[in-house]
């Protein structure tokens, strides 16, 4: 924990609102590459064309332009905020420098409930999926916070990364049992072993849009009671904040925002690790300006990837996944390594 | 066999694929002749022994074949279950132990306690391994080759020589290959060659793609590595060779979904194992840029046998199928 006067020195402060717009600007470049680059090579004028008359006259360029890019990067957009912004509520709200949508079981509790949708329900296609991924994201995430809760003291950091654990593991053996029993499935399945951006268009775009845009808008208004819960419990308590109930309102919008994302494009872990710290290291420790940061900053990554994924091997594409942890990686390890990661 | 595995996430096994295998055939009655054994793997090895064996562990389609001329294997290991794999769904499989029903998983304990003295898998050059023992299986299932000395034909250029090669191993095993029901199975094996081979003469100018659409690409098989397709190359049908295979697997060639259309072939020999009488249709509706294949938009498509064929039998079942689609099929529609 650190004293917020360590870092935020007024005159980085006065820097941090012309860098918001700075952002924005790379975010609007990142999208237009991810309109105007793909594994399939479509002149700049034609792009221009298909994206000015809005209208599909049923020429290849045009759908792949208006059918699979501008989705894909919308998309693209929206899963990249969700998972920046996830991930830094759920450090902030459980003080845990590496929690992310992995280890709070929201991606076994996708799976699980795919599985299950899958074997039980003897449903198929991908667009009912991201309705099942989504409640049993919900779901995990829940029982780990009712599990987490249960004891005098509450949902602790300590007990909620503990119960993220053991969740966790209790879905992922569930579905590995199934899957060993139910080859189709398995095969179903392995749809979501790697996250990616592909393939996804506007059917799912709009089914996961309206939660994602109200989960992010309602998760802005959370720095004051973040920066409190950084002070400690006990402070947090002293000065007057309902921590139980901060805790609980932060945990329902992580839960719709990497729900609603792993839904949508599958198990994506690296941003909702890493933007966070990147942010942390921006900002310093006041997630006032930490949030609208991490907002920003998920999608460029998240888009970035998934750009780099598309050029680099036409006629076919890496899955943004895959790009994520081949870049993200040695990425992370430079971060931590020359920077100094403020702590949570 | 690791060709399943990259479209196994679009996977609906097939059920398609009905009437193969009618040439099964289980009574087990092996004389296995007395004296040293060998046999000629596909990988070059000659595997010897000191008589040939009699208690052998195959894996599915492998098996199928070693049935077709009595030759009952003790245990068996598929990549999907028994009972809609293409190769062994219409064998009576009683008395004989099942070892694994998904690719890469075998029960490798239950196989040691069979005491096999065989085991039977293709062998896949573009992987330098027998099935169930290629790279990407459970570490453990390659435990298997330490059980037995592992035989396979090659997975080459024709199943032709992948049959006649099974027909060279059941005979070495002690097998009686001239029964009268083989003798029919390769007779109608060859009519139904000839009548193929009269349906591409007649369709000059059609050319065919074999493809497997996934949820976040389009695969287009490479006939280099698909004995099948190299078969119904040269008897006259001009199967498209995709131009820039996977290196690092070079059954496909990956296309993007953007990339869709890179091909235009007149009919789609699609994957066998994951078509269905609607499966056209519902990929027009859930990827946009399917129907940018002029085929697939007409409705010019048929399953293809892919990566499965062992028999003679199958063969002409599955050849007869493509030789109905190649006389309905309109030569212009990729133009």
């Amino acid at each position: 924990m650190s004293a917020p006067s360590k870092y935020a020195t007024p005159r980085r402060a006065l820097a941090l609102g012309p860098g918001l717009a700075l952002l924005c600007g790379a975010l609007a470049v990142v999208a237009f590459l991810s309109v105007t680059q793909g594994s399939r090579s479509i002149g700049l004028g034609e792009v221009l064309r298909a994206l000015g008359s809005l209208d599909n006259d049923g020429s290849i360029t045009g759908t792949v332009t208006l059918e699979l890019r501008v989705p894909r990067t919308l998309l693209g957009i929206l899963v990249g905020a969700a998972l920046g912004v996830a991930g830094t509520v759920l450090q902030g709200v459980t003080r845990n420098p590496l929690a992310d949508a992995g280890i709070m079981g929201i991606n076994s509790g996708a799976a699980a409930f795919v599985v299950f949708a899958i074997t039980v329900l003897g449903v198929r296609g991908v667009g009912v999926y991201v309705w099942f991924a989504f409640a049993g994201a919900i779901g995990a995430l829940a029982l780990v916070y009712a599990i987490a809760s249960l004891g005098r003291e509450g949902a602790t950091p300590v007990k909620l990364a503990l119960a993220g654990a053991a969740v966790t593991a209790g879905l992922g053996s569930v579905t590995t049992g199934i899957m060993m029993t139910n080859v189709d499935a398995l095969n179903e399945l392995r749809f979501w072993q790697v996250g990616s951006l592909a393939g996804r268009y506007t059917p799912i775009l709009t089914g996961v849009a309206p939660f994602l845009l109200i989960a992010l808008f309602a998760s802005m208004f959370f720095g004051r009671a973040l920066n409190g819960l950084a002070l400690g419990e006990d402070v947090a308590r002293g000065l007057g904040q309902r921590t139980g109930r901060t805790r609980a309102v932060a945990f329902a919008v992580v839960a719709v925002l990497a729900g609603a994302a792993t839904a949508a494009c599958g198990p994506i872990v690296f941003i909702g690790l890493v933007v966070p710290h990147v942010a942390r290291l921006i900002c310093g420790p006041d997630y006032r300006w930490i949030l609208p940061y991490s907002l920003l900053l998920g999608p460029i990554v998240l888009l970035l990837a998934d750009v780099v994924g598309r050029v680099v091997t036409p006629p076919d594409e890496l899955q943004v996944g895959v790009v994520l942890g081949v870049l993200g990686a040695p990425a992370f390890v430079a971060i931590v390594r020359y920077a100094k990661l403020s702590e949570v | 066999m690791r060709a399943w595995r990259p479209i196994l996430a679009a996977a609906v096994l097939s059920a398609a694929l009905a009437g193969c295998g009618s040439d099964s055939d289980s009574a087990g009655e092996t004389t296995a002749s007395a004296g040293p054994w060998q046999f000629t793997d596909g990988s070059g090895q000659v595997v010897k022994a000191d008589k040939a064996p009699t208690r052998i562990i195959a894996h599915a389609g492998e098996a199928a074949a070693l049935m077709s001329f009595g030759i009952k294997p003790v245990g068996i290991f598929s990549d999907e279950s028994v009972k809609t794999d293409p190769n062994l769904k219409s064998l009576d499989l009683t008395g004989i132990e099942i070892l694994g029903e998904e690719w890469g998983k075998i029960d490798v304990e239950k196989a040691a306690a069979l005491r096999p003295d065989l085991i039977v898998g293709d062998w896949w050059p573009a992987e330098k391994a027998h099935s169930g023992m290629e790279e990407g299986v459970d570490e453990k299932s390659k435990k298997l080759a330490e059980l037995a000395p592992v035989v396979g034909v090659t997975q080459g250029k024709s199943i032709v020589q992948l049959a006649e090669g099974y027909e060279d191993l059941a005979e070495s095993l002690g097998a009686k290959v001239g029964s009268p029901e083989i003798a029919a199975n390769k007779k109608r094996f060859e009519e139904s060659v000839t009548k193929f081979k009269a349906a591409t003469a007649g369709k000059s100018g059609l050319t065919v793609a074999a493809m497997s659409p996934a949820d976040d690409k389009v695969y287009v098989a490479n006939p280099t590595y698909a004995p099948e397709l190299l078969d119904l190359q040269g008897w006259g049908l001009d199967v498209l060779n995709p131009a820039s295979p996977d290196p690092g697997f070079p059954y496909w060639e990956n296309l993007s979904w953007e990339n869709a259309d890179k091909y235009q072939p007149d009919l789609i020999l699609w994957d066998g194992r994951s078509y269905t009488e609607t499966a056209n249709a519902e990929w027009g509706k859930k990827q946009p840029t399917w129907f940018k294949i002029k085929a697939a938009k007409a409705g010019a498509v048929v399953a293809w046998p892919a990566f499965w064929l062992h028999t003679y039998g199958d063969f002409a079942t599955e050849l007869d199928k493509l030789t109905t689609a190649i006389t309905a099929a309109d030569p212009n529609v990729g133009a």
